[in-house]
């Protein structure tokens, strides 16, 4: 059982990286506005859907890759704009109850549009095929997922440590009210933010539907191991979400070796670990959301 | 402007709610117009959403042509016939309680639906708790007209018991005895799983490895890099749907398909339509074609028939050609009105009788019936070789069919079933 660990841990980080980049996401938008939006797997399956579209209109792959999750944004701009916002200050549980809401209607949506059936998403031919490890022959498309995730959290770490936009992001995570005294435009702050968890949940939707199939579900499949991320790595932090997505990763995927039945319900078993020795998440910041 | 007052409990509690209702899914309280008094009201339970949302859209349509020609022949018993649809989500909870509710607050008289093998032997229990009649017309698991076999129960669709048969010997011929399984992990999986160990059994053939997946299972990779190390002669996929088509795709995308011969005891166009070219591949088990007249019978005008008219009423919506659930449901409504009709009534029992045992031509080949002994529809089941991309003239038409086995060859006997069926009609 053992020779099979390896390509099995290779597995769990590929797997981790991307639960982690959805729940960045999550917990951007959470952090900032109270907003637990339930609506985020469905803007990846929008995301999706507009690449597969533009494929399938004969765009190259890689225009489709860029432009799918920047028109979702777009679009995700507009419903923060006209729904979410009038729900900010309220109960946590308006704003859940509308994106929980939203995402029903997106999925009888994409239903409509596109049908219940699976639809063909392949990646281009240079992205396909196998590459030898040495211990194992790993697909070239995951190790570009795993290279697009580590770029997009290199440029997320460096928008939110080293530019004055996210010193002012950081700040109103700590204090929205001093931060406007201080002549910040929070509104305009909010929708940034918002846009920006919806960057990464679309970058992240275009990258699933070429590992799964696209359906109106896809998107959801991946809600809730984001959503356990966030809770074990603690809200409010970047590097929590992604030791969080890899614990779980790996988690699942040695499971799925040695206990296969467990493989599913073993993120719960940890998330309920977690949440009795260290209510706050592993990497959770005291006081933010404690 | 102050920040919300937000804490973890609140989060905790919230995303809980949240999942809960991702659980439960919308309710179905959506008022439905009055329909006219006299018509004679049929359940549907299909899954509408999740991953046996195709195929559960394909059966609908079969049930609505079989409606249409009956409607259009003047009905059943001097009566229009009507369906009312519930989404049973694949699960099983959700299927019994949409049962209850289609019969006693819709008021239906008999039942028909189902597509994971789950919600079938739910629906059954319930059914047969209410004395309703139902036609499982497309779970698979044995049980169905096994060990939980009921006298209200039709089931259309083969039993995973004949899926295996129908298929093990030809992947054992083609390709050696060394088998690697991919099993899903709930009824259809673990019966088809004893079937194929019953197989082997006979053969002399030996497991190189068992996997087991939960329903749903998106992400396949762990499971995938264990069968290369077992070195299998043959790569057995037993999950369907949309899993069907993530694994695939994985087994693709690791290579696999180039390095082992591939196959499984059924596979449908549905998850075969979400795949490219290259995932399409292997020898499988297949319920019926819409191409081959192996599948539809020599001459046989009703299965042509029916291709036209799903061709000239469906294909704009749809797009694709019909599918084996297409004809799941179409077989299991029209027999289902057959049977009213040659009761003379709507009463379970009664109706229950006169289809048991009745032979029947349909839309496939050399016609079937319900045994009496289990209600299993006994008629053949084919085995197809893919292609990837069709005809030359049809790039859908992806079965080129390689066998066809009777019934009566891949069932287990009368003899052997009365050992573990035991049916019992209320007094």
């Amino acid at each position: 059982m053992l020779e099979h660990a390896g390509p099995q841990i290779f597995n769990g980080l590929v797997l981790g990286a991307f639960y982690a980049i959805v729940a960045i996401g999550l917990s951007l938008i959470m952090n900032l506005t109270g907003t637990i939006n339930m609506a985020h797997g469905s803007f990846m399956t929008l995301a999706g859907y507009l690449a597969f579209a533009m494929i399938a209109r004969g765009t190259n792959f890689w225009f489709a890759f860029l432009a799918a999750p920047i028109i979702a944004v777009l679009i995700a701009v507009i419903v923060e704009r006209t729904l979410i916002r009038p729900l900010y200050g309220r109960d946590p549980v308006y704003s859940l109850l509308l994106t929980f809401g939203l995402s029903l209607i997106a999925e009888e949506v994409f239903h409509v549009i596109w049908g219940a059936n699976t639809l063909p998403f392949a990646p281009p031919a240079s992205l396909s095929g196998t590459l030898a490890l040495g211990f194992m022959n790993f697909p070239v498309y995951r190790l570009f997922i795993v290279a697009v995730l580590v770029l997009a959290f290199a440029a997320l770490a460096f928008f939110l440590y080293y530019t004055r936009f996210g010193l002012r992001l950081r700040a109103a995570v700590q204090d929205t009210e001093m931060i406007a005294a201080l002549g910040t435009n929070t509104q305009l702050l909010y929708t940034i933010n918002f846009g920006l968890g919806i960057l990464l949940a679309g970058i992240a939707g275009v990258l699933a539907v070429g590992l799964l199939g696209l359906n109106p579900t896809t998107g959801n499949t991946l809600l809730m191991p984001a959503f356990v991320t966030v809770i074990i790595g603690g809200m409010g932090s970047l590097y929590g979400s992604i030791i969080g997505g890899i614990l779980i990763g790996l988690a699942t995927s040695l499971m799925t070796l040695y206990v296969p039945a467990a493989s599913e319900v073993i993120i719960y078993v940890l998330m309920a670990i977690v949440l009795t020795i260290r209510p706050r998440g592993l990497f959770g910041e005291e006081g933010l959301f404690g | 402007m102050s920040g919300p007052t937000f804490n973890r409990r609140t989060f905790v509690k919230g995303a809980g709610y949240g999942a809960a209702a991702l659980a439960l899914g919308v309710p179905a309280f959506i008022p439905r117009l009055g329909e006219a008094a006299d018509a004679i009201k049929i359940g549907v339970l299909e899954p509408y959403t999740g991953t046996y949302a195709y195929p559960g859209e394909n059966e609908t349509i079969g049930i609505q042509m079989a409606i249409d020609a009956w409607n259009k022949r003047g009905g059943v018993l001097g009566r229009q016939i009507e369906i009312v649809k519930e989404d049973e989500q694949s699960k099983p909870d959700v299927a019994a309680q949409k049962a209850s509710k289609l019969v006693n607050q819709d008021k239906c008289v008999a039942l028909i639906g189902t597509v994971s093998s789950a919600s079938s032997l739910s629906v059954q229990a319930k059914s047969h708790e209410m004395n309703v009649l139902f036609f499982a017309s497309g779970g698979h698991t044995d049980d169905v007209t096994g060990s939980k076999c009921t006298w209200n129960t039709f089931r259309t669709c083969h039993s995973t018991w004949m899926e295996a048969h129908a298929t093990a010997y030809t992947l054992a011929k083609q390709f050696g005895k060394r088998f690697y399984f991919i099993t899903p992990d709930y009824a259809y999986g673990h019966a088809l799983q004893t079937a194929f160990d019953d197989v082997i059994k006979q053969i002399g053939g030996t497991t190189a490895g068992t996997d087991l997946t939960p329903l749903g299972t998106t992400d396949f990779s762990s499971v995938l890099t264990k069968v290369t190390p077992a070195k299998p002669d043959v790569l057995v996929v037993l999950v369907q749907g949309d899993d069907y088509t993530n694994c695939m795709k994985q087994a693709d995308s690791f290579g696999l398909l180039k390095k082992f011969p591939v196959g499984g005891p059924q596979v449908e166009l549905e998850p075969l339509y979400g795949l490219a070219p290259e995932a399409r591949t292997g020898y499988w088990g297949i319920e019926w074609s819409y191409s081959s007249d192996v599948c539809l019978g020599k001459g046989n005008n009703a299965a042509h028939q029916f291709v036209k008219d799903y061709f000239a009423h469906y294909l704009n919506t749809q797009k694709k050609p019909p599918t084996a659930r297409q004809c799941f449901g179409y077989v299991s409504m029209d027999r289902m009105l057959a049977g009213m009709a040659a009761a003379k009534s709507t009463d379970s029992v009664k109706v229950a009788r006169a289809i048991e045992g009745e032979k029947f031509q349909s839309i496939f080949a050399d016609g079937g019936y319900y045994r009496k002994e289990d209600h299993q529809l006994m008629w053949p089941m084919w085995v197809a070789k893919l292609r990837p991309n069709g005809t030359p003239s049809d790039p859908n038409d992806l079965f080129d069919v390689v066998a066809k086995h009777d019934a009566a060859s891949i069932e287990q006997s009368v003899a052997e079933k009365a050992k573990i069926c035991k049916m019992a009609y209320p007094a």
